[in-house]
């Protein structure tokens, strides 16, 4: 007989291909920042805010990039925003995306950017690109990021307001 | 400071090659070496690889080790990849400079290496998400298209930049790269065919987009005394410059119409040298997309903000215009194996200097001082070198 290896049907799906975080609370793949997707879950899109030196911090982080203080506090991102720039994926897109295809991606920008304010990229789904513009008004809203297998993680999309 | 110089470079055909990662990069060692028939290359004490994703698209780390024993060589002084994505082949010049520079080291062997295509190019799109904050945008899905379509758009919006002009630069440097039996693509795009080809995410269509591509290109650099043994046509880096405004994810971008990094690299250049952007014969750009290199006239100073579309429309940078930009075909022609890319731009310049490209896409005899440009990831890290055919007397870092 000659000696071999098998390899097994399947392999979960790695990491390394799957674009969101894997949100845990504790154990080796908990992040510092998981208030933030554990106010996602509940509905709530949040970022950091440095208590010591004012500034607001989005992506969320566990120290000051500005003072490097950790007096955080975790502030809500007004639900609604205006479309800075937009586009429509029609090809190329990434594994994940596949059976999303086409689809918008909008960079919007909430509150007073950049003095006191965020601009975010996002998802938005089952429109157009002519039903959008730039200045267009969308509010943020939760997106459900289903398996692999039972994962339920969670993330957002933008809709128009 | 000594002086540094190109003495040798080669490079691979770029294309979806039936090639690994491996044999990219002894196809264009064997090519490079070559070039510079004098040198004994047990001689090079130096070695930087410049490899952006290795452990995605080839599984393999720990890559510069594994260049010296695909090549046979035996490095003392300097061994290191480099990674900055797109930029990953200039950081490795740039390195091997310095350290020639500085007296570390006296004969530098750099290679430039990617291999981006398989059989699933959806598992590769994924790895180009990692140039970006991958955990806030990656869930967007944003790839290098979407993103400078989304710069496209608002450089239209804010400066009337028109899809005709966009065009206008993959049909001239895909006029050069007709010319160039290295490259991916030698067809001939007319504005027409451009503006007609699949739109990909509006406003760019697919001819405005530079390919997933395999490909390795390799430069041996050395100290003045030896460079002029080794060749009669050395190509001095005169200096470099690089600059990041902190912004890895779409919050710290500020406006997408503007690339103030890159004015910064390029006011750092001219001070370096005392020169301004005038002085500038020819240059390798970084035209990723047609937009890219639209921006790059405008904040290199070739054009007014704003003006970069006209000045592309007006043959302002073709071959006898104000600056030959792309002169090689660019990245439009080439595809963009991403570490690849720096060191295939120096290979252009090095055979512009010495005569040895095709008439048709010759600068001519009389350019003087050549740049190379790449940006990287959402376009806010720059780099850029300068190259002569004529030595500095004096080279001052920090201008
Ligand atoms: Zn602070």
């Amino acid at each position: 007989m000659v000696k071999s290896i098998r390899i097994p049907a399947t392999i979960p799906f790695p990491p390394l291909l799957d674009l969101w975080e894997q949100q845990d609370e504790k154990g080796p793949d908990a992040t510092r920042i998981y208030q933030f997707y554990k106010n996602l879950a509940e509905g709530r899109f949040t970022t950091t805010k440095c208590k010591d030196c004012g500034k607001l911090l989005y992506p969320p982080v566990a120290v000051c990039s500005e003072c490097l203080s950790e007096n955080l506090e975790w502030v809500d991102i007004p639900k609604v925003g205006e479309v800075y720039a937009f586009t429509e994926v029609r090809a190329g897109a990434p594994l994940q995306f596949q059976d999303t295809v086409p689809f918008i991606i909008a960079i919007v920008r909430f509150g007073d950017y950049p003095k006191n304010g965020i601009q975010v990229s996002g998802i938005m789904f089952d429109l157009s690109s002519e039903e959008v513009k730039i200045g267009t008004k969308v509010e943020w809203e939760p997106l459900e990021i289903l398996g692999p297998g039972e994962m339920r993680r969670y993330w957002y999309c933008f809709k128009k307001a | 400071m000594r002086n540094v110089a190109i003495v040798g470079a080669g490079i691979t055909k770029f294309g979806v090659r039936e090639a690994s990662w491996k044999d990219l990069v002894q196809e264009a060692g064997k090519a490079a070496f070559k070039d510079v028939p004098n040198l004994d290359k047990k001689e090079v004490d130096s070695l930087i690889v410049g490899a952006a994703q290795p452990e995605r698209w080839a599984y393999q780390t720990h890559v510069a080790p594994l260049v010296a024993e695909l090549l046979g060589l035996r490095p003392t002084r300097v061994v290191a990849r480099t990674e900055v994505a797109c930029a990953s082949g200039q950081a490795a010049i740039r390195y091997a400079w310095l350290a020639i520079a500085t007296g570390l080291s006296d004969i530098a062997f750099v290679i430039g290496v990617e291999k981006m295509t398989s059989k699933n190019m959806a598992i590769s799109q994924t790895s180009m998400i990692n140039v970006a904050n991958r955990e806030f945008d990656g869930p967007s899905g944003m790839t290098a298209p979407p993103f400078f379509a989304m710069v496209a758009q608002r450089h239209m919006h804010d400066y009337g930049t028109t899809r005709e002009q966009m065009a206008v630069v993959r049909e001239k440097n895909s006029t050069y790269g007709s010319y160039n039996p290295y490259a991916q693509f030698t067809k001939r795009f007319s504005v027409d065919a451009v503006i007609n080809s699949k739109v990909v995410a509006p406003p760019l269509c697919l001819f405005d987009c530079c390919g997933m591509t395999d490909g390795a290109a390799a430069v041996v650099l050395a100290a003045e005394e030896i460079a002029k043994k080794l060749t009669d046509t050395p190509v001095w880096i005169i200096g470099g410059t690089q600059c990041v405004f902190a912004a890895d994810t779409v919050n710290q971008m500020g406006n997408l119409s503007e690339w103030p990094a890159l004015r910064r690299a390029a006011k750092e250049l001219y001070n370096m040298l005392g020169i301004g952007p005038r002085d500038i014969d020819f240059a390798e750009l970084h035209d990723c997309f047609t937009i890219s290199e639209i921006m790059e006239y405008e904040e290199l100073g070739f054009c007014e903000k704003g003006e970069g579309g006209k000045f592309v429309e007006e043959g302002r940078s073709y071959i006898g215009g104000d600056v030959a930009v792309n002169p090689s075909g660019g990245l439009l022609s080439f595809g963009h194996p991403l570490g690849a890319t720096g060191v295939r731009q120096a290979w252009e310049v090095f055979n512009q200097f010495r005569g040895s490209v095709p008439k048709e896409r010759y600068v001519g005899s009389n350019a003087r001082i050549a740049i190379t440009h790449n940006l990287s990831g959402l376009a806010s890290l720059h780099h850029i070198m300068a190259y002569s055919i004529e030595k500095r007397k004096e080279i001052k870092l920090g201008g």
